[in-house]
């Protein structure tokens, strides 16, 4: 049996269990308040008024104007995942975390429905106690039935389905409430007539596979409650598809000096990653999004791996040159995927400047694990404000209209 | 609201069995004693691990505490400065 521990609100909750004031009352955490940017959680008091994660934060504003809006802490939120885990492990050694408040817990052979449930029951009560945190736990005979169980009964449910369970939940249930099926695929399906999960059970493979390819047989077998995607715990990690950063800008800016050096921070941030988790990318992708929310991605394969900055900032500012149009952005992204574990051995070089470079990206490294990641920045990216003070992850923030403040 | 402070404070800090517990600090010319530490966590930062406290004083009043092991220092990160909607 399998469980899948879903965080109710985990941001917002996490807020209101520190600071009591906030409980019972809506709460929406988002970036810096003062500026503008996105709603990242809302608490449940929130959410009647229509505030959900993703909206722009003006726009949950005008919904829930007596919400309190709570700036984000973003290591606040792993620290305590973190400790989440730890307690999971304390029921059985196969935790995988899913996202930061979701987790899958694999319980040992033999263990039935009934007694998953009494454990799930266990460990929400210790969530309650150490953590005042609620969750809600969804329980099945794999990780596709747990999943989609969690979500029945929320805040603080618990809901254990076997197979013919599963079937009689959610077969009269929209097609777009299956796991894996998002709005656009919902949308094919319903032009093909299949409407609810029950009508992609009973949907013929073939004509699946000819309309979606080979995800069309498998969404019919997860429409079953069929899945056997193996549990990964933790300690054996999988190998990332791609690193990536993106920011959301103060105001929409159309600078291309603060473009750039956003691109550069960026750049250096995600190589910063791929280098800290040893691996190295071939593709890197630019996203752009306009003031009308447009969104423009691009990607450019290189001809070799890399984790160097320049290289990476290179291309990604070639693509945005190439793609941009004047106009004022609103979000810049930077990914790199085609990752590869590094070699642990150096490499050698063929340059001396190679050879340099490569020291000196090392010797910044060292720094930064040392005094911390603002410590050393590209000077290329100070077309920001400086945010000396101390602040979680010591960032740098993104003012277009306080350029090259001494 | 919380108001964003990061703030340098004197902290009157208890030591026992190897855990940091602040007990009152100076703010703004006021002395605050901190009635309940309501969470905690913790954060790497370079070698050093910086350690946080949601508190709350006698009035309710929430507060976020950071002890820097590198000065050692405390810093207040933000305060709760009232209801946004009045």
């Amino acid at each position: 049996m399998i469980l899948l521990i879903d965080m109710d609100a985990f941001f917002a909750s996490v807020e209101q269990a520190h600071h009591p004031r906030l409980r019972g009352k809506p709460v929406i955490v988002c970036g810096d308040p003062s500026r503008r940017g996105v709603v990242t959680a809302a608490s449940y008091e929130a959410r009647p008024f229509g505030v959900r994660a993703g909206m722009p934060l003006a726009e949950a504003r005008r919904l829930c104007p007596q919400a309190e809006t709570v700036e984000g802490n973003p290591g606040k939120y792993i620290a305590l995942s973190v400790r989440l885990l730890d307690l999971y492990l304390t029921y059985s050694p196969d935790v995988e975390p899913f996202s930061v408040d979701e987790a899958f817990v694999g319980l040992a052979k033999g263990v039935t429905l009934d007694e998953a449930e009494e454990i799930a029951g266990r460990i929400q009560s210790a969530i309650e106690e150490r953590f005042s945190l609620g969750a809600s736990i969804g329980i099945g005979p794999n990780k596709l039935v747990a999943k989609m169980a969690s979500g029945v009964r929320k805040p603080r449910g618990r809901t254990a389905l076997d197979e013919d369970g599963f079937r009689s939940v959610f077969w009269p249930r929209e097609v777009q409430e299956m796991w894996g099926v998002g709005p656009r695929l919902a949308e094919r399906m319903r032009s093909l007539g299949i409407q609810t999960v029950g009508d992609l059970a009973r949907a013929p493979e073939s004509a699946l596979e000819a309309a979606f390819g080979v995800i069309g047989p498998q969404l019919r077998e997860a429409a079953w409650g069929r899945d056997d995607t193996p549990l990964v715990p933790y300690h054996q990690t999988v190998a990332p598809k791609s690193m990536g950063h993106e920011v959301t800008l103060t105001l929409d800016s159309g600078d291309p000096a603060f473009l750039e050096g956003t691109l550069l921070r960026l750049s250096d941030q995600v190589t910063r990653r791929l280098r800290a988790d040893g691996y190295s990318g071939r593709i890197v992708t630019l996203k752009l999004r306009n003031h009308r929310f447009e969104t423009c991605t691009r990607q450019q394969a290189l001809s070799s791996h890399t984790d160097d900055p320049q290289r990476v900032f290179e291309v990604a500012r070639e693509l945005w040159r190439l793609n941009w149009k004047g106009g004022p952005l609103r979000l810049l992204g930077v990914s790199v995927s085609g990752l590869e574990r590094v070699a642990t051995e150096n490499q050698c070089e063929l340059f001396d400047g190679d050879r340099r470079s490569r020291s000196l990206i090392e010797a910044l490294d060292r720094m930064r694990d040392k005094f911390g990641e603002a410590s050393v920045v590209p000077a290329g990216a100070l077309t920001h404000e400086i945010k000396l003070r101390h602040v979680p992850f010591g960032a740098i923030s993104t003012h277009p209209g306080n350029e090259r403040r001494s | 609201m919380f108001e964003s402070l990061n703030d340098p404070v004197d902290v009157l800090t208890a030591f026992l069995d190897g855990q940091i517990q602040p007990l009152r600090f100076r703010w703004k010319g006021r002395v605050i004693r901190v009635a309940r530490v309501t969470g905690k966590w913790n954060r790497r930062d370079g070698q050093s691990r910086l350690q946080y406290f949601a508190i709350e004083d006698a009035s309710n009043t929430s507060y976020e505490l950071c002890y820097d092991p590198r000065g050692p220092h405390w810093i207040l990160c933000r305060a709760w400065v009232g209801s946004e909607g009045g």
